[in-house]
């Protein structure tokens, strides 16, 4: 039962933690490279060293402190039955439209909470030409500034309780809901449990799903049959499985062994996670102020960085199961975003077996991080999605998002 | 081919890299951890915070090195088509029976060159009993003392030809060979490479090879770690289907993005201690680690010559970043082959797939024993060495004019 535990919450990070930091990067002793390595070995040796020059000299934490400071912070204590009270960090803005949906937006790994950031201004404008939304963009437990559970197998069920229980907290029975990245997978484990009931609809920029079978989704499984799109987009994904998955292994299975590293070490937790910024973005032109203000969330989370490596081991049992395991279909309308440089694509007729779906969108243009690459693409399909005229309109009772 | 260039090498670490180590050790910051974790999540925080404690107070690099130092080591340059010239560091032990059987130990990864250590006054012996050996181990490129390849492409076929260089330029053209872990497939490529001409005879105590008929298959990394077929294959493989599933995340990651984690080892001796306690732990068959024995051993990554980064690149390049099997490019060769199976070692196949690397006249079993074990039973590896090439033995007198014997 979550009390009104709610306060404001301002990031500062301490003096001495700032120290820290600073005499670890001055004591940064670096690998060598191959000769014409590129980035076929990893993340590149120059790019990192550029970065940890610029995250010694220039980069200015006080100043992304201040602006990450304008957003409306808060935390709360939220109960999760069996794990005690954790108290969760999370964005809450509210748009000036009367009747604005409620939309919870879940982060995954290596986002944090600011992934919503660029969408804010553009999901709460009010306007008669589109939806608003009140936005609710939470930290994971275990990610910046949330606490992390302490007893192992903190999974699905409890990620969907913290969800439900905090946007019950905030007023909101009845909610929207967007993810990407572990806010997919999630997703499917709040509808599972909160479905119809409170979430009404949600929708995600990362298909992932199983393959329609003739028993448990006859319609797709044809449709599937016949979609020649279906090798390609399968071997579009080869690549990632072939050589980007080394990361995911090794957290699913010994996420405290990688975690001493990314904890003692910010030129380790730079390179590990800058890879993927990189390699997983849809050629967005990263400044180095953003590498590094996205790598400094990880470096001062509250949990510290080797925390938020967990949930792959607890969403997958250490790797020896699904971790769409324990979700249902449920015909709680879904809406999926195709974007061209997310690392896997699958067919769009399996999306069926991930739930009703309502609503497709294909992109030209962006990446696994779509809601921090290409904000007004993301936004424009949630504007879509839940307008006037569009197929998850009015879901919300009371809320249709217009004055 | 390679002019005589060796000289005699101590190892002397800077003691502004002793200084540096130890601020690092002085900043660490450790993770959190799950209540009960124990092992599940992978090394236990409270031995790793153990650990550093003593590497920063207590643990004596200094006596460490003096004691290397008692080895007899060197250096010296070989060349490597297309590489260039590699200064490579290595141990060599001569036995006083002249005619000794020269024999290379190749050692794999996380280990290192030291793990010849207790093997050497067992092997250079001599008895009328059983043969001795002219012992010969190096730091592989890119571990320990030698200097790391700075082309992509090391692979295979240039392991051997460092190996097969050095011997022949210490005097040994004819020897055998025994490794694990690396140390195996880099004796396969010798045999592939070398075979009878140079390489008389090896013995591995890392049993790993493709199944037969799936040989040429290119997606079968994972073969090479193990996949049950049989009942027999099945029985008492629960170690193998664990590294598989929960221990091989390391493997994945080095192959694919070795300079990604090299970042984090190069520049976190806690990080780098954590990642390789985990695996001399977990691959050894609950052997009795001593603090200072572990961070000698951790020492000798964090001050090794081209840094820890270096030497995860080996497996990126021994499988074309995760394409293929290590072992593929190992050829059958009538090269007498022996296997020692340790009961914990991780890498396990079927006998039966081992035929594919080689004419398998030696196999022996032990009870006790893990990944390591040259250093964790050195008796036992020692005694089925002598067992293999001594007087009675499958590949007694292999190498010319060297029966082991007075």
């Amino acid at each position: 039962m979550a009390g009104a535990t709610e306060q404001p919450f301002t990031l500062s990070v301490s003096d001495a933690d700032l120290e820290l930091l600073r005499e670890k990067l001055e004591l940064a002793r670096l690998p060598d490279e191959l000769e014409g390595a590129g980035w076929d070995y990893g993340a590149p040796l120059a790019d990192i060293q550029r970065l940890l020059s610029h995250w010694k000299g220039a980069y200015d934490w006080r100043k992304s402190e201040a602006e990450i400071n304008k957003l409306p912070m808060f935390t709360r204590d939220i109960d999760v039955e069996g794990f005690g009270t954790l108290n969760i960090h999370y964005v809450h803005q509210k748009s000036d439209a009367a009747n604005a949906i409620p939309l919870l937006f879940v982060h995954g790994w290596p986002g944090h909470f600011l992934e919503v950031r660029k969408m804010l201004p553009l999901l709460t404008a009010k306007s008669p030409e589109h939806p608003s939304f009140h936005v609710v963009a939470l930290s994971l437990p275990g990610f910046g500034f949330s606490e992390a559970p302490r007893k192992p197998g903190f999974a699905g069920r409890q990620y969907a309780e913290v969800f439900n229980k905090l946007m019950l907290a905030l007023g909101y029975e009845e909610y929207v809901y967007q993810g990407g990245d572990w806010g997919h997978l999630l997703g499917a484990h709040v509808v599972t449990h909160y479905g119809h009931k409170h979430v009404k609809a949600w929708h995600t920029n990362m298909l992932r799903c199983h393959p329609p079978t003739l028993l448990s989704h006859p319609r797709a499984y044809i449709s599937a049959l016949l979609d020649t799109t279906v090798k390609a987009k399968l071997a579009y994904g080869a690549k990632w499985r072939r050589s980007g998955m080394g990361y995911m292994i090794e957290q699913s299975t010994k996420p405290q062994t990688l975690g001493y590293s990314l904890a003692d070490s910010p030129v380790g937790l730079l390179g590990w996670i800058y890879e993927k910024l990189v390699g997983w973005s849809g050629d967005y032109p990263w400044t180095d102020d953003e590498v590094i203000e996205w790598i400094s969330i990880y470096w001062f989370s509250r949990a510290g960085p080797a925390a938020a490596s967990r949930i792959y081991y607890e969403m997958t049992s250490g790797n020896t199961q699904d971790p769409m395991a324990g979700t249902t279909w449920m015909s709680v309308p879904v809406g999926v975003s195709y974007f061209p440089r997310e690392p896997v694509h699958l067919p769009k007729s399996w999306a069926p077996t991930l739930g009703k779906v309502v609503f497709e969108s294909e992109h030209d243009k962006g990446g696994h991080f779509a809601a921090y690459e290409v904000p007004e693409k993301l936004a424009g399909d949630l504007r879509k999605m839940y307008g006037k005229g569009g197929p998850a309109h009015g879901v919300v009772s009371g809320k249709n998002g217009y004055d | 081919m390679s002019a005589n260039t060796e000289k005699p090498f101590k190892v002397s670490i800077p003691d502004e890299d002793i200084e540096l180590l130890h601020k690092k050790l002085e900043l660490a910051r450790f993770p959190d951890e799950l209540e009960e974790a124990g092992w599940l999540y992978g090394a236990p925080l409270a031995d790793v915070k153990r650990l550093v404690a003593r590497w920063k107070d207590g643990f004596d690099w200094r006596q460490s090195e003096a004691q290397i130092n008692a080895l007899p080591q060197f250096t010296r340059d070989i060349e490597v088509e297309g590489f260039g010239t590699l200064n490579i560091h290595y141990v060599h032990q001569r036995s006083d029976v002249e005619d000794a059987v020269p024999l290379l130990f190749i050692h794999g990864w996380p280990g290192h060159f030291l793990e010849v250590r207790k093997l050497l006054p067992l092997l250079t012996k001599s008895s009328p009993d059983h043969p001795s050996f002219h012992v010969v181990t190096f730091s592989l490129p890119g571990f320990g003392f030698s200097e790391a390849p700075q082309k992509k492409g090391f692979a295979g076929k240039q392991y051997a030809e460092v190996a097969n260089a050095l011997m022949n330029s210490l005097g040994y053209k004819e020897y055998v060979v025994q490794g694990g872990d690396w140390g195996h497939y880099i004796a396969g490529y010798l045999a592939t490479h070398y075979a009878h001409v140079n390489v008389k005879g090896w013995l591995t105590n890392y049993p790993v090879a493709l199944p037969p008929r799936l040989r040429s298959a290119p997606w079968l990394y994972l073969t090479h770690l193990f996949t049950p077929y049989t009942k027999q294959v099945k029985d008492g493989m629960a170690r193998t289907d664990d590294f598989l599933r929960r221990g091989r995340g390391y493997a994945v990651e080095q192959s694919t993005k070795p300079q990604t984690l090299g970042y984090s080892l190069a520049d976190s001796p806690v990080g780098l201690l954590g990642w390789m306690y985990e695996k001399l732990v977990s691959w050894a068959d609950e052997y009795p680690w001593e603090d200072d024995e572990v961070l000698e051993w951790v020492s000798i990554y964090w001050f090794s010559r081209a840094g820890p980064g270096a030497s995860l690149r080996i497996y990126h390049e021994m499988t074309n970043c995760f394409e293929r099997s290590a072992v593929a490019g190992v050829k059958w060769t009538s090269v007498p082959l022996g296997c020692a199976y340790f009961a914990k070692e991780h890498g396990m196949v079927p006998r039966s797939w081992l035929g594919t690397l080689g004419r398998l006249i030696f196999e022996s079993t032990h009870e006790r024993g893990g990944h390591f074990a040259a250093h964790e039973q050195p008796e036992a590896l020692a005694e089925d060495v002598r067992k293999m090439f001594g007087r009675g033995g499958p590949a007694y007198g292999v190498v010319t004019g060297k029966s082991g014997y007075v």
